[in-house]
């Protein structure tokens, strides 16, 4: 019995270590950024319709209310300096974020966009702003707002939030 | 009126003898206020600081004082436990050397609850997870002997920490899955992108001893559960965006679902949700569940409570709706309840204010303005 259950532990035991390397390629896979990876990106059309129903307030940068800006949570670079593609001078862009689809009614389309935190700095602490339209808890993080996506950056300090277009999402 | 002067004049003078006969004030000695005993109406408010998020803290209160009783420090993005019999704190938390720059460590702080004076602490390796407030980012084992700090990289792991000697045991490779749900005295689960749970038991050494997957207990896709668990006698519930309430026993070697009961009616699905930062409070003696509910779709479940929904744990029936939003006060972002037979609710609302509320009759006994800057969470003592 006691080599039964050694056996059963080294097979289980090996097949967390497998299963921890997959899920991590996996997490990393969904959460890095990048061109080369969009055509693979799930995109959650479901709530498309409801989102087409939030008509903005304001198409400013500057406001919670601009479209792009469907999931963000956290102040917004553009009352901090930077743009709403840009941070601030002297912050420093988080290399891993989380991606979120919104539709811009200006054109009609939805459009994949990456949540990118500019880190290295204290609070903002201007233009809060807290959206969370198909957002998820963090056992989904790359769905994840809550986070601190700075986690990774030599600086962890979160400072402000961008919302970059990556690309339309095909229907 | 020329006797109006002099009138004056003796008044002063009289006045001038009184005062003269009044003794000073004697020398005062600068001392440390001691904490009072326990109040079960205390509660610890986790205040998130957002507008300068390395300044963290929690403030002790008292609910029926109405006082701050003190501070714990808590830095960047921490999380924030008690050890199971109250007497100490825990804070997992990150410093950068030069404030906001330089050389980073992550590290486990304690409190003495007792006088809110450092009881030493534990480095970590820079891993430590930074995210809003919940209970599972550092928690202690049943009995204490174990403290785990959740780790997101973002590759998901947790340590395995001896708050005794005050030293790092393990670290335990989570598969993905994520935070640290204590129980018994060596189980660690974590939450998991397929709705499962992982469920690691360690040996006395705190190492790996074994590990299960549960089945699906949710739904992510279609109906996620908050983050943020609600302590019932067995376990937690964890509350779904629509409504479901989901109870865990984690008292076994594996976690058991009891059958899943809903906040919501039929008609009341997918309009009124619960919503908030801490987004439940169970008093477990009297079976009472209050959870902060909003009308909003999809995307609301952080809006904050417009009402107090209250239930009855064992019939699953709703007791009471108090309108907080209605009564002048802005949503509910987190709640607690007292767990003693007079039980006060703690209500924080979105402009830092705290309400003090009869958890028998929901009636606003006090106001607590400004609480902190952003109080997302709070626990009983």
């Amino acid at each position: 019995m006691r080599s039964l259950d050694q056996l059963f532990e080294h097979s289980s035991r090996s097949l967390a270590r497998r299963t921890s390397r997959r899920s991590l390629l996996g997490t990393l896979g969904q959460i890095l950024t990048g061109a080369a990876l969009l055509p693979l990106l799930p995109i959650d059309r479901a709530g498309r319709a409801h989102a087409a129903d939030a008509k903005p307030k304001a198409d400013s940068p500057e406001s919670c209310e601009y479209w792009k800006y469907c999931a963000i949570d956290g102040f917004l670079c553009s009352c901090c300096g930077g743009t709403s593609t840009s941070c601030p001078p002297g912050a420093s862009p988080s290399p891993i974020t989380w991606i979120g689809t919104c539709h811009n009614p200006g054109d009609g389309r939805d459009y994949i966009v990456s949540y990118n935190d500019c880190c290295g700095k204290t609070s903002c602490g201007n233009c809060e702003c807290n959206r969370n339209e198909r957002e998820k808890p963090m056992y989904r993080p790359s769905r994840n707002n809550d986070l601190n996506w700075c986690m990774a950056n030599a600086d962890s300090n979160y400072h402000c939030s961008v919302s970059v277009i990556l690309g339309v999402a095909e229907k | 009126m020329r006797s109006a002067p002099l009138t004056a004049a003796v008044f002063c003078l009289l006045a001038g003898v009184a005062l003269a006969a009044t003794p000073p004030l004697p020398a005062e000695h600068l001392t440390v206020e001691k904490l009072p005993p326990k109040s079960p109406h205390w509660v610890y408010v986790f205040d998130a600081a957002f507008d300068n998020e390395i300044d963290q803290r929690i403030h002790l209160f008292d609910g029926d004082t109405y006082r701050r009783l003190g501070q714990i420090d808590a830095g960047f993005t921490p999380g924030f436990n008690l050890s199971p019999d109250g007497t100490r704190s825990v804070v997992a938390t990150t410093y950068y050397a030069r404030g906001s720059r330089g050389t980073r460590t992550d590290v486990v702080e304690f409190t003495d609850n007792a006088t809110l004076a450092s009881a030493g602490e534990i480095v970590l390796p820079n891993k430590r997870v930074m995210t809003a407030p919940n209970l599972f980012s550092v928690a202690y084992s049943d009995d204490g002997h174990f403290v785990y700090a959740s780790y997101v990289t973002p590759a998901a792991s947790f340590g395995v920490l001896d708050p005794t000697h005050q030293k790092v045991l393990a670290e335990i490779d989570t598969a993905g899955c994520v935070l640290v749900i204590p129980s018994g005295p060596n189980r660690v689960s974590s939450l998991c992108e397929s709705g499962r749970l992982l469920t690691v038991t360690l040996d006395g050494d705190g190492h790996e001893a074994s590990r299960g997957m549960s089945e699906p207990f949710f739904d992510p896709d279609k109906d996620p559960v908050f983050v943020q668990g609600i302590p019932i006698e067995k376990g937690y519930a964890f509350l779904s965006f629509l409504g479901a309430v989901h109870e865990v026993d984690f008292s076994g070697a594996q976690p058991a679902f009891a059958p899943v009961w809903s906040l919501v009616t039929a008609a009341e699905t997918g309009h009124w949700r619960p919503g908030a930062e801490q987004v439940g409070a169970i008093h477990k003696k009297l079976g009472r569940l209050y959870v902060p509910m909003h009308e909003g779709g999809e995307g609301t479940h952080k809006d904050g409570g417009t009402e107090i929904w209250v239930f009855d744990t064992a019939s699953h029936k709703r007791l009471a709706r108090w309108p907080v939003h209605a009564s002048g006060f802005a949503n509910v972002l987190a709640v607690q309840v007292s767990q003693d037979p007079a039980p006060i609710l703690f209500a924080a609302v979105a402009n830092s204010d705290v309400l003090i509320l009869d958890a028998l009759t929901g009636h606003v006994k006090h106001v607590e303005k400004h609480l902190g800057q952003t109080p997302w969470m709070m626990l009983n003592p």
